[in-house]
């Protein structure tokens, strides 16, 4: 506080004298960054000593920073991460010959995909003894019977995602899919909902909406799916990846399809810009779509040691809830939960109910026929 | 005649040197990877993307070459319609550049010198920053929250219209377009108009044409290689263009691109992308021969 006083006392005694002190102050930050990157250098130097250094390659902010010092401390080694921003690009590298990764964090269908590529390393359960703190619905899936490769890391949830007072002003439902895909509610939000640009996605909204499993191949299904959504599409505003966040937190769009950190995220910013409304994520009835997130061992990492001791570092409920309270994901860990904060714990997007599990799908891989087929469905859905 | 073939053979060695790094770069980054597209089109996908195996032990797994690609291309008319609705916005976005761009240009050109490079400084600026910049910026400005869209819809409230939402729409779609490819109009047509010799002008006058005719008979028809090779720059890049429709565009606004684009990201299917790929340039390719025929024909008056 003080500093800050004294600074601006300074710049403005000094730009009475001197009128291009405001092209002058980045060089002083500069001078300053430099220091700071000898110093950064210096450290470095002395910890390549040590030779023991974690190949990490994650998600995009997926893994909070006071974690990584916990854990660099803990070992005495250092972390490299590496980052992608989603599962396609993730294999796209490793099948173009990327090696030296101990650790991957990839979706349920990606580590599908590793293991029939016969790329991943069996886990040594002995050095796993945190492994208990895993809630059960989150084990021995279908992408990995047995966990012999994978461990749960955290998850996300595709869901619908409100402006709290919109919502209420006009008396919407926010319970079910109903109010993303059925004209007789979205009259009243035409322009201000959109939905994930994700074929798999937008298409299992659909089809829990109408009774399908989120997995349903058969195409008249589609078919059906397909109809519903080009039905409801002339009210949305627009197929949005990304920017939904910021059009949720600036007011714009009032209802969302999408992912759970994404609104959470949403609901921060909001919360921060002092907005006068929340950004809530709701569960539909219908069921939705969970994505779980496993960390795996790469056949071509050099320190599968290391990299058991990390996962189990991860699996101890303080260090996996940082996640958590850092952007909101789901936890798989029963010990983690103590340490969330109380108001993220509440939310249906980080701890469903039991009834709200059993409803959840996860998304298996599509087969090249049934990918090509869906893609032309969406093609379709694009121009009508 | 002795001289002349031994000037020919010393000046042949340079002469490789200076156009072969580029011929290289062609050969490199252009031939080899249209004729690998070529063969992925005529391919089986790979189960996790990729293409199939050529050849394959098991004669069950899909192996070997085909036309299944092509065939699912023409077997329905959705995939031309894309392709329809892509060169009608390309072209849209190619005339509007014209429109905007050539009183620019003239006016460039006609400045006095001194002026010129500046003003034409200002017309490359944008280029000094990523194009993405400018996108989200436009986010921005065609924003519901934002000055331009809440005016327009006062004035539309006024004449009992209902309001409008300007992001997320074909148009939103069409002006940044028209914002990004502005300056490859500008730039060539100014190179062209700058060349042009005032005594023509001066001559038509004192023969009596008036300012219009002057324009219409002499200068137009003496600039139509910088209109055609702006509307190249424009139009060819301007069809493939997917970044726009993805992020400022609404529920309908899909173009070849993005196709294309889906085929090697969300849907893994390497071969029908590129088929779509290829047609697309056997399209534009065509396009441009048609061009170039038309304005053979049209360059009578030059």
């Amino acid at each position: 506080m003080f500093s800050r006083k004294d600074n601006i006392h300074e710049k403005h005694e000094i730009s009475v004298a001197d009128p291009y002190m405001n092209y002058r102050l980045p060089f002083r930050a500069f001078r300053v960054f430099r220091g700071l990157m000898f110093f950064a250098f210096l450290v470095q130097l002395n910890c390549a000593h040590a030779e023991d250094v974690l190949h990490l390659y994650n998600w995009n902010n997926y893994i909070s920073d006071t974690t990584i010092a916990r854990f660099e401390k803990q070992c005495a080694c250092r972390v490299v991460q590496d980052y992608y921003s989603d599962n396609e690009e993730m294999l796209a590298k490793l099948a173009a010959g990327a090696t030296g990764y101990d650790l991957i964090v990839p979706t349920g269908n990606a580590v599908e995909a590793l293991i029939r590529q016969r790329a991943l390393r069996p886990l040594d359960k002995s050095l796993l003894p945190n492994l208990n703190n895993i809630d059960q619905a989150y084990l021995n899936t279908v992408f990995d019977p047995g966990n012999r490769y994978s461990v749960p890391y955290a998850y996300t949830l595709t869901l619908i995602g409100y402006n709290s007072e919109k919502m209420r002003e006009l008396q919407l439902p926010v319970d079910s899919w109903a109010v993303i895909f059925e004209p007789r509610y979205l009259e009243k939000l035409k322009g201000h909902v959109t939905v994930l640009d994700s074929q798999r996605e937008l298409l299992a909204a659909a089809l829990k909406y109408l009774g399908y499993f989120a997995n349903d191949t058969d195409e008249t299904h589609w078919k059906k799916a397909r109809d519903l959504i080009i039905r409801a599409k002339p009210y949305w505003a627009a197929f949005n990846a990304s920017s939904y966040i910021k059009e949720l937190t600036v007011g714009n769009i009032w209802l969302v399809h999408g992912y759970s950190n994404d609104i959470f995220q949403a609901d921060l910013d909001a919360q921060n810009a002092q907005r006068g409304f929340r950004i809530l994520a709701g569960i539909p009835k219908e069921g939705a779509v969970l994505a779980l997130d496993s960390m795996v061992l790469h056949k071509s990492g050099p320190r599968p040691d290391l990299a058991h001791r990390f996962i189990d570092f991860m699996l101890d409920g303080h260090n996996s809830s940082e996640l958590t309270n850092l952007i909101g994901s789901g936890n798989p860990n029963l010990a983690a939960r103590r340490y969330i904060q109380p108001e993220i714990a509440q939310s249906p997007a980080v701890f469903p109910d039991k009834t709200q599990q059993e409803n959840l799908e996860m998304l298996r891989d599509l087969d090249r026929h049934q990918r090509r087929v869906l893609s032309r469905i969406w093609t379709e859905i694009k121009l009508r | 005649m002795n001289d002349e073939r031994k000037l020919s053979r010393s000046t042949r060695f340079p002469r490789w040197l200076v156009s072969g790094p580029p011929l290289l770069f062609l050969l490199l980054l252009v031939a080899i990877p249209g004729v690998i597209m070529v063969f992925a089109s005529f391919r089986y996908p790979g189960e996790f993307g990729g293409l199939a195996p050529l050849a394959a032990s098991d004669p069950q797994t899909l192996h070997g070459f085909t036309t299944e690609t092509y065939r699912f291309f023409f077997s329905d008319f959705i995939y031309v319609e894309v392709f329809i609705k892509s060169f009608v916005m390309a072209l849209a976005t190619t005339l509007i550049c014209l429109v905007m761009a050539y009183p620019l240009a003239l006016l460039i050109a006609r400045s006095p010198k001194r002026s010129r490079n500046l003003m034409m400084l200002l017309v490359i600026l944008p280029f000094t920053s990523n194009f993405l910049i400018g996108i989200y910026a436009w986010m921005i400005i065609l924003g519901p929250q934002a000055a331009l869209n809440q005016l327009i819809n006062i004035l539309l409230g006024i004449f009992g219209a209902a309001p409008v939402q300007l992001l997320f729409s074909p148009f939103a779609v069409m002006i940044t377009m028209v914002y990004v490819y502005l300056p490859f109009m500008v730039l060539p047509l100014y190179t062209n108009l700058e060349k042009h010799d005032p005594a023509l002008l001066d001559a038509a006058q004192d023969l009596g044409a008036n300012a219009w005719q002057r324009f219409w008979r002499v200068t137009f028809p003496l600039s139509q290689p910088g209109i055609f090779a702006g509307s190249a720059l424009v139009f060819i890049p301007a069809i493939g263009m997917f970044a726009v429709p993805e992020l400022l565009g609404g529920i309908g606004d899909i173009m070849i691109g993005n196709l294309i684009k889906d085929q090697f990201l969300g849907t893994r299917d390497w071969p029908f992308g590129s088929t779509l790929a290829i047609l697309l340039t056997l399209a534009v390719l065509l396009v441009v021969w048609l061009v170039a025929k038309l304005s053979g024909r049209g360059g009578r008056y030059a």
